[in-house]
C-alpha cells in the first residue's frame, strides 16, 4: 500500500515538473512569438519609417533640381527678352547654387561665360540623358571650384528659333544646406552618388562618419564588407533600372538596413546605411521590456514553484517525521503494553509468590501460636515454638524490608549515605555473615583480595554491604551443598588518583541459569524457578535491588551463568579514596620496619606488598615455610630482623603452624607471629598458640585489620586481663513519655517497658505529646520515644515544638524514634527534627535498650 | 532558506519597478531644444580607400588630434575629401588648389608643391605666429617658409625610401644596393631568375629616384645655399641635377626593371602594393608612415627593410614635407588656426607620433621607430637626405618632378624631359 502511496507520489512530482516545464516551454514559445512579432512589425515600420524619410529626402532634392532647371528656364526667358544677353552673362556673379553661367549661340563652336573665360560645352556630356525639369543634365564632374557639379542646358528661344544654348553649373555642395545635419541620431550614412559613375558626390556636413570619405560604390562595398555578388547585381540592375533598393547587411558587426534611393529618376542615388538598432530603439526597446517582464514572471514563477516545493518537501518531512513519530509512538505503546502485560504478570506471579512467601511464615507463626496456647504450661516447647516464631517473624520483616526497598529505588527516592568505611570491616562484616551461612551447606567460601590499594574508601558501606550480601546469599542459595563460591576483590586501574576502580566477583558453581533468565535476572518480582530451585525462598526483589543500588552509585553489575556449571556476577564500582593520615607513627612507634609474609598464593603476597606499600613497612614475601624460615636466619645473621611474621596456614610442604614451630625457635618471643586464613580460628587456635603464634588474621589481608590485631596484641601484653564484654543493663527505673498511635503497639511497649522495669505514660499524638511535656516538672521523663506518623500532629513536629520550648530540659531530654520508617533517610530526617536516636519497628528490645542507656546514660554522665 | 526567498523576492520587486519605471517630461514643448550650434570647420584632404578589416593608423592618429581640438574649442571639424579613381581624374593636388582658390574650405592638407603654389599666390595664411611653430625643425620650417611666410605645418615628417623584400634579396643573396649601380645589379639579377618587375612604381613617387640622385650633393654637400641661388638666379641649370635621376629611371624603364606603361595608371600603393606583399615584387617605394599603417605595408609576411634611394652619396631618403595650410580668406579663419595649435601642439604630435611611429615635425618629441625603418631613421639621423620640396627655390620641386616623371613614363625622351625642367626654369626667372 505504502509502495503505491510512494509510487503516486513520484508520478504525481513527475506530472507536476512536467506542467512546470511545459509552461515554461509555452511560455517561452509565446514571448518569442512575441518578441519575433514585435522585431517583424518594428522591422516593417522601421522599413517605412526609412523610406518615408528617405522620400522626403528625394523631394527636396529634386525640388532644387526642380527650382534650379525653373531657374533656368526663367533666365532662359529673360535672355531672349534682352538685347545684349553678352552684358548680362558677364554681369551674372555666381552663388552658392550657380557657379557658372555660359550661353553659346546657336551655330557656333564656343560661347561665353560669366567667368570671363571662352566656354566650350564639349567637355560637358549630356549622354546620359538625363534630365531636370525636362533640362538635359551633364554628368557630375570636378569643376573648376575643385567641387563636384553638374551643369544643365536650356534652349534660348526667340520666336520660335533657338537662337542660343544657356548652361548653368551647379554644384551639389549647395543640397547640403536644404538636408538634415543628423539622421537618425547621427547613425546613419548619406551619400549623393552619380548613377552613372556611380562616384560619390556629396556626404552631407554631419551625416555619417567623417573618417569613411568612400570614393564611389564599389569602395562602399568594400568598406562595408558588400561582396555577395548577388546583392551586388541586384543592385546594379536595380539603379540601371532608377528602383530604390533597400536590403539588410551586416556593417561593423551590426545588423544594418542599406538603401538606394533613386532621385531624379534614378539620375542621383541618396546611398547610405544605418544600424537597425539606432530606427528600432524603440522596438528594442519594447522587447527589453517584455523580456523583464518574463523575466520578472519566470522569477516569481520559479520562486513560487521554489517555495511550493519547499513547502511540499517540509510536509512530507513533517509527514515522514509524524509517521516515524507514531510508529515509534506505537512501538512504545506495545512495548509498554508489553511490559505491562509482563509487569502485571511479574506481579502476579509476585503476589502469587508473596501469598506462599508470606503463608509459610505466617504458616508457621500461626501453628506455634495454636501449640503455644496448647503448651502453654510447658516451659522449654514454649520457649522453641516462641523462638520458631520470632524466626518466621524475622523471616517476614525481611520479606517486607525487601519490598519497601525495592520500591523506593525504583520511585527514585533512594539516596546514598556516604560515609568512610574500610574495606577490611567490609569484608570482614559480609565474611561473618556468608561463611557461616556457607558452611552450613558444605560450600567452600574464598575471599580474596588483589591491587587494591587503598582500603578506606568513602561510600555507602551499608549498600555495598546490600549489594554483596545479595549476591553471596543468592550463590549460596543457588549452589548446591559441597558446592564452592568465591569472592573476589580486585584492585583496578584507576581513572583517577582521587578514586579507587575496584571489582568484585562472586562466583559460584552452582545451578547456574538459563539464557531466557538472564535476560531478566535484574527484573523485579522474578526468580528463578526450577524444580532443584524451588525449594529456595526469596521474594524475587535482591537482584533487581542489587542492579538499581549498583546503578545509583555509578557502577555497573554484569552476569555470567551456564546451567549446571555456576554463575558469575561482576561489579564494578568506582569509589572515592578517603584523605586517610599516613599512620607512619603507629609502625615506627611499635618499632615495626620489616615484615615476613608467608603465602603459597602469589597474588595474596603482592596484595600485601601492594597494600603496605604506603605505610613504608619493607614486606618481604616468601612461598613456602621452609624458605621463609631460611629468610629469618638469614635476616637475623645480617642483623636486620623482622619485626613481625604474618604465616599462611595452609600452605604446600609444611604449613603455616609447622613454620611457626621452627620460625619461634629462630627469633624471640617479642616478634609477634600471625597466622592468616579464611578459616574459623577456632579450630587451630589451641595449637597454633602452643607453635607460638600470636595470633590470627582473618583473610584477605587488611592493613587496617593487621593493625587492629597488632593493637589487640599490644594491649594483652600491657594488660593481662582482657576487657569483658559489656551486658546491657535492665531499664529499671525509668520513666518514659511515649507517643505511640497505635494500640497494639503501646501495649507491647508498654508490656516490654514493664518486663524491664521500666514505667512510661503514653499519649496518642505529637500534639499530646508536646502538651504533657509541658505539664511535667523537669527530670520526669528520662526519654520520649516518639513515633513518627502520627494523627494531628507528627513525631517530626512535635520534636521540633519540644526543642523550641523555653525550658532547660527542653533541648537535652532524649527523643528516640521508634518508627517503621526504617530507611536512612527516615533516619537522617529523625535526627534533623532534633530527635537524638532511631529505633526502627519492630522494636529490637536490645537494640532499643542499648540506645536508650547510650543516651540516658551520658545524661547521667552530664548530671 | 527563508532569507534567501526574501531577497530574491525583493529583486524581483525591484526589477519590476525598474522596469516600470522612466523619466516623464513635465515640457509642454515635447520638441528637444538643441544646444548651441557648433562651428563647422572643413578639413580638406586626401582619403585612402577603405578596408572593412583594416585599421588605418594614420587615420585614427589624425583623428585622435583632431578629437583633442574639437574637445578644446567646441567646434565641429568636418573632413571633405576626394580621392582620384584613376589617372584619368583630376589629382588631389589640382582639386585642393581649385578649392583653396575658391575659399571652399578652411583647412587643406597640401603636398608640397600645391603648399608652394599656393604660397607663392598668397592663398594661405601665415601660420609663424602659431606657439607651435616655435617648436618645429628648422628643416620643416625650411622646407614650408615661402616668402618669408610660414604657409604649412606637417603633423609628420614624411620621408620616402625604397621598402625592400629582404628575404628575397636573402634568397638571391644580394646586398641591399647604395648606389644607382648596385641597384641595376640587383635588379639584373631579379630579372634573371624569373622577377618579371623587380621595382614596383606608380605614377606618383618615382620622382623620388630623380630628387635624391639630383640633389643628392646639393643637400649634403655643405654648400646647399649657395647651390639654390644659383638656381635660382639661373647660374645653374636645374636640369643638369635631373639629368642623372632621369637617365637612371629611363635605364631602369628600358631594361623592363621597372613596368613604364603600369606605373602611369597605376595609384600610389594601391597599384603596385598587392604584388609586392605578395612577394612577386622586391622593391617598391613608399612613404615612413606606410611601414607602420596595415592598410598599406605594416604587416608583411616577410621581412622588411625601409632603405634610402641609392645615389652615389650612398641610400638617402626623400623628405618631401606635406603640411596643413589655412586658407587666407577661409570663412573661418582664425578657428582653423585654432585647431592647428591644437592638433600641432607638442601633446598633440606625442600622442600622434606615439601611435603613427613616426618622425614628428617638433624638436620636442622624440619616437622609437619599428626596426624595418632603421637604416631610413639612421640615415636622417645623421642628417644625410634630400627635401622633396624647398620653398627656397624658385622652381617647385615635387609636384613638378613628378609630372615630367609620367611624360617619361609616357614615352618622352630624356632630353625632352631636360627642356621642360628647363623652360620651368626661365619662366621662374622671369
Amino acid at each position: 500500500m505504502r509502495k503505491v502511496e510512494k509510487k503516486t507520489g513520484k508520478n504525481g512530482k513527475k506530472t507536476l515538473i512536467g506542467l512546470i516545464l511545459s509552461f515554461f516551454i509555452l511560455l517561452g514559445c509565446v514571448v518569442f512569438l512575441i518578441a519575433t512579432r514585435i522585431t517583424r512589425e518594428m522591422s516593417q515600420s522601421a522599413i517605412t519609417n526609412l523610406s518615408e524619410n528617405l522620400d522626403l529626402l528625394k523631394g527636396t532634392i529634386e525640388v532644387l533640381l526642380e527650382r534650379e532647371a525653373d531657374y533656368q528656364k526663367l533666365i532662359a526667358k529673360e535672355l531672349m527678352i534682352i538685347e545684349q544677353p553678352e552684358e548680362f552673362i558677364h554681369s551674372y556673379n555666381r552663388n552658392d547654387t550657380i557657379v557658372k553661367l555660359s550661353l553659346i549661340f546657336s551655330g557656333e563652336e564656343e560661347g561665353i561665360s560669366n567667368t570671363g573665360e571662352v566656354f566650350t560645352a564639349k567637355e560637358l556630356d549630356f549622354s546620359d540623358g538625363k534630365q531636370v525639369g525636362e533640362l538635359p543634365m551633364s554628368s557630375s564632374y570636378i569643376n573648376s571650384m575643385g567641387t563636384w557639379a553638374y551643369t544643365l542646358s536650356c534652349p534660348v528661344i526667340k520666336e520660335k528659333e533657338e537662337i542660343a544654348t544657356l548652361y548653368i553649373e551647379y554644384i551639389y555642395d549647395s543640397f547640403e544646406a536644404a538636408l538634415p545635419e543628423k539622421l537618425y541620431n547621427s547613425k546613419a550614412t548619406l551619400y549623393i552618388m552619380d548613377s552613372v559613375s556611380e562616384r560619390f558626390l556629396l556626404k552631407p556636413k554631419g551625416i555619417g562618419e567623417r573618417v569613411a570619405g568612400h570614393l564611389n560604390l564599389e569602395d562602399f562595398y568594400r568598406a562595408n564588407n558588400i561582396l555577395e555578388k548577388t546583392i551586388k547585381e541586384e543592385v546594379e540592375g536595380s539603379i540601371r533600372a532608377g528602383k530604390n533598393v533597400m536590403f539588410y547587411h551586416k556593417v561593423k558587426n551590426k545588423n544594418s538596413l542599406i538603401y538606394m534611393w533613386a532621385v531624379n529618376d534614378g539620375s542621383l542615388y541618396l546611398i547610405g546605411y544605418v544600424p537597425i538598432e539606432a530606427i528600432q530603439r524603440e522596438g528594442k526597446a519594447v522587447n527589453q521590456n517584455i523580456y523583464i517582464v518574463v523575466l520578472v514572471m519566470l522569477t516569481a514563477f520559479s520562486l513560487c514553484c521554489i517555495v511550493y516545493l519547499f513547502y511540499e518537501r517540509q510536509q512530507s518531512r513533517f509527514r515522514r517525521e509524524q509517521e516515524k513519530e507514531r510508529e515509534a509512538h506505537n512501538r512504545q505503546l506495545a512495548e509498554a503494553l508489553q511490559a505491562a502485560q509482563a509487569a502485571n504478570n511479574s506481579k502476579t506471579m509476585f503476589l502469587s509468590n508473596m501469598s506462599h512467601d508470606i503463608r509459610t511464615p505466617m504458616n508457621a507463626i500461626l501453628g506455634f501460636t495454636a501449640l503455644l496456647v496448647k503448651d502453654a504450661d510447658n516451659p522449654p516447647k514454649v520457649r522453641e515454638y516462641t523462638k520458631k516464631i520470632t524466626a518466621s517473624g524475622q523471616h517476614l520483616l525481611g520479606l517486607i524490608n525487601d519490598v519497601l526497598d525495592v520500591s523506593k529505588i525504583e520511585s527514585g527516592k533512594a539516596v546514598l549515605t556516604m560515609g568512610e568505611f574500610l574495606l577490611s570491616s567490609l569484608i570482614s562484616s559480609i565474611d561473618a555473615i556468608i561463611r557461616p551461612a556457607a558452611k552450613n551447606r558444605n560450600q567452600s567460601f574464598d575471599v580474596s583480595v588483589m591491587g587494591i590499594k587503598h582500603e578506606c574508601l568513602i561510600g555507602d558501606e551499608t549498600r555495598i554491604n546490600q549489594i554483596l550480601i545479595n549476591l553471596l546469599s543468592n550463590a549460596v542459595k543457588y549452589t548446591r551443598e559441597g558446592g564452592s563460591i568465591w569472592l573476589r576483590i580486585i584492585g583496578l586501574e584507576q581513572r583517577s588518583s582521587q578514586y579507587e576502580r575496584i571489582r568484585i566477583e562472586v562466583e559460584d558453581n552452582g545451578f547456574g541459569m538459563t539464557p531466557e533468565y538472564l535476560e531478566v535476572i535484574f527484573d523485579a518480582f522474578t526468580r528463578a524457578e526450577n524444580s532443584t530451585t524451588n525449594k529456595v525462598q526469596g521474594t524475587g526483589l535482591g537482584m533487581a535491588i542489587t542492579k538499581n543500588i549498583v546503578e545509583l552509585m555509578g557502577g555497573t553489575i554484569e552476569v555470567s551463568s551456564e546451567v549446571n556449571k555456576g554463575s558469575r556476577f561482576t561489579v564494578e564500582l568506582e569509589l572515592r579514596i578517603a584523605e586517610q593520615e599516613m599512620d607512619i607513627p603507629f609502625w615506627e612507634q611499635h618499632g615495626i620496619s620489616r615484615i615476613l609474609a608467608v603465602d603459597d598464593d602469589k597474588e595474596s603476597c603482592e596484595g600485601i606488598q601492594s597494600l603496605m606499600k604506603e605505610t613504608g613497612v619493607v614486606v618481604d614475601v616468601r612461598y613456602q615455610g621452609e624458605e621463609a624460615v631460611t629468610a629469618i636466619q638469614e635476616a637475623m645473621a645480617a642483623g636486620n630482623p623482622y619485626q613481625l611474621v604474618l604465616l599462611d596456614w595452609k600452605m604446600p610442604g609444611i604449613n603455616g603452624i609447622e613454620t611457626a614451630w621452627k620460625i619461634r625457635t629462630e627469633i624471640s618471643e617479642q616478634v609477634p607471629i600471625l597466622l592468616m586464613t579464611a578459616y574459623d580460628w577456632d579450630i587451630i587456635e589451641a595449637e597454633a598458640l602452643q607453635a607460638g603464634i600470636n595470633g590470627f588474621l582473618a583473610k584477605p589481608f587488611f592493613v587496617s585489620a593487621l593493625k587492629e590485631r597488632l593493637r589487640e596484641l599490644y594491649a594483652e601484653q600491657d594488660v593481662d586481663s582482657r576487657e569483658t564484654p559489656e551486658e546491657t543493663e535492665s531499664l529499671e527505673g525509668y520513666h518514659f513519655l511515649v507517643a505511640e498511635d497505635n494500640e497494639i503497639n503501646y501495649e507491647i511497649l508498654r508490656e516490654v517497658l514493664s518486663i524491664e522495669g521500666a514505667t512510661c505514660e503514653i499519649v496518642i499524638n505529637g500534639e499530646q505529646a508536646v502538651e504533657r511535656f509541658c505539664e511535667v516538672q523537669e527530670g520526669e521523663f528520662d526519654a520520649i520515644l516518639m513515633d513518627v506518623q502520627m494523627p494531628v500532629m507528627n513525631g517530626y513536629e512535635a520534636t521540633r515544638r519540644i526543642r523550641a520550648l523555653e525550658r532547660e530540659d527542653a533541648g537535652t531530654i532524649p527523643i528516640i524514634a521508634m518508627t517503621a520508617n526504617a530507611f536512612a533517610e527516615d533516619v537522617r530526617d529523625a535526627l534533623s527534627a532534633g530527635m537524638n536516636a532511631h529505633v526502627a519497628k519492630p522494636v529490637d528490645l536490645e537494640l532499643l535498650k542499648k540506645t536508650i542507656h547510650q543516651y540516658v546514660r551520658k545524661k547521667g554522665a552530664e548530671e | 532558506m527563508k532569507k534567501g526567498m526574501y531577497l530574491a523576492a525583493a529583486a524581483v520587486l525591484l526589477l519590476g519597478l525598474a522596469a516600470c519605471g522612466g523619466k516623464n517630461s513635465h515640457n509642454v514643448n515635447l520638441v528637444e531644444q538643441e544646444g548651441k550650434e557648433k562651428k563647422i570647420i572643413n578639413l580638406f584632404g586626401p582619403m585612402e580607400k577603405s578596408n572593412p578589416d583594416a585599421d588605418n593608423v594614420a587615420r585614427t592618429a589624425h583623428e585622435l588630434t583632431v578629437l583633442m581640438a574639437e574637445e578644446q574649442l567646441g567646434v565641429y571639424v568636418e573632413y571633405r575629401t576626394y580621392t582620384a579613381e584613376d589617372y584619368q581624374d583630376k589629382t588631389y593636388d589640382e582639386v585642393v588648389a581649385d578649392r583653396a582658390r575658391n575659399n571652399m574650405d578652411d583647412l587643406y592638407l597640401l603636398n608640397p608643391d600645391v603648399t608652394q603654389m599656393l604660397g607663392e599666390e598668397g592663398r594661405l595664411a601665415d601660420l609663424s605666429g602659431l606657439e607651435c611653430a616655435k617648436h618645429l625643425r628648422e628643416v620643416v620650417k625650411t622646407a614650408n617658409t615661402i616668402n618669408g611666410k610660414l604657409v604649412a605645418i606637417p603633423q609628420e615628417v614624411v620621408a620616402y625610401g625604397l621598402f625592400v623584400n629582404q628575404d628575397m634579396f636573402d634568397q638571391y643573396q644580394l646586398k641591399l644596393p647604395n648606389t644607382p649601380e648596385e641597384l641595376l645589379e640587383c635588379c639584373r639579377v631579379f630579372k634573371e631568375n624569373g622577377i618579371e618587375t623587380p621595382i614596383g612604381a606608380n605614377r606618383w613617387w618615382l620622382e623620388c629616384f630623380v630628387l635624391a640622385i639630383g640633389y643628392a650633393d646639393l643637400y649634403n654637400g655643405g654648400d646647399t645655399d649657395a647651390q639654390i641661388e644659383a638656381l635660382n638666379n639661373g647660374e645653374t641649370k636645374l636640369s643638369d641635377y635631373m639629368r642623372p635621376g632621369f637617365t637612371f629611371l629611363k635605364e631602369l624603364m628600358d631594361l623592363g626593371y621597372i613596368d613604364a606603361k603600369k606605373a602611369c595608371t597605376y595609384e600610389a600603393i594601391e597599384g603596385e602594393g598587392p604584388d609586392f606583399l605578395a612577394q612577386k615584387t622586391p622593391i617598391v617605394m613608399a612613404y615612413w608612415g606606410a611601414a607602420n599603417t596595415e592598410t598599406a605595408y605594416g604587416a608583411p609576411d616577410f621581412h622588411m627593410q625601409v632603405i634610402g634611394f641609392p645615389t652615389e652619396l650612398g641610400q638617402i631618403p626623400v623628405m618631401p614635407m606635406t603640411g596643413f595650410g589655412v586658407g587666407m580668406e577661409a570663412e573661418h579663419k582664425e578657428d582653423a588656426m585654432a585647431v592647428l595649435e591644437v592638433i600641432l601642439s607638442d601633446e598633440a604630435l606625442q600622442v600622434y607620433t606615439d601611435h603613427n611611429r613616426v618622425i614628428s615635425p617638433s624638436k620636442n618629441v622624440e619616437v622609437a621607430c619599428i626596426d624595418a625603418l632603421k637604416p631610413l631613421n639612421d640615415r636622417i639621423n645623421e642628417g644625410v637626405f634630400v627635401l622633396g620640396a624647398n620653398a627656397n627655390m624658385k622652381v617647385e620641386q615635387w609636384g613638378n618632378t613628378c609630372l615630367i616623371v609620367r611624360d617619361l613614363l609616357n614615352g618622352a625622351s630624356v632630353e625632352e624631359c631636360m627642356e621642360k625642367f628647363d623652360k620651368l626654369q626661365e619662366e621662374a626667372l622671369q
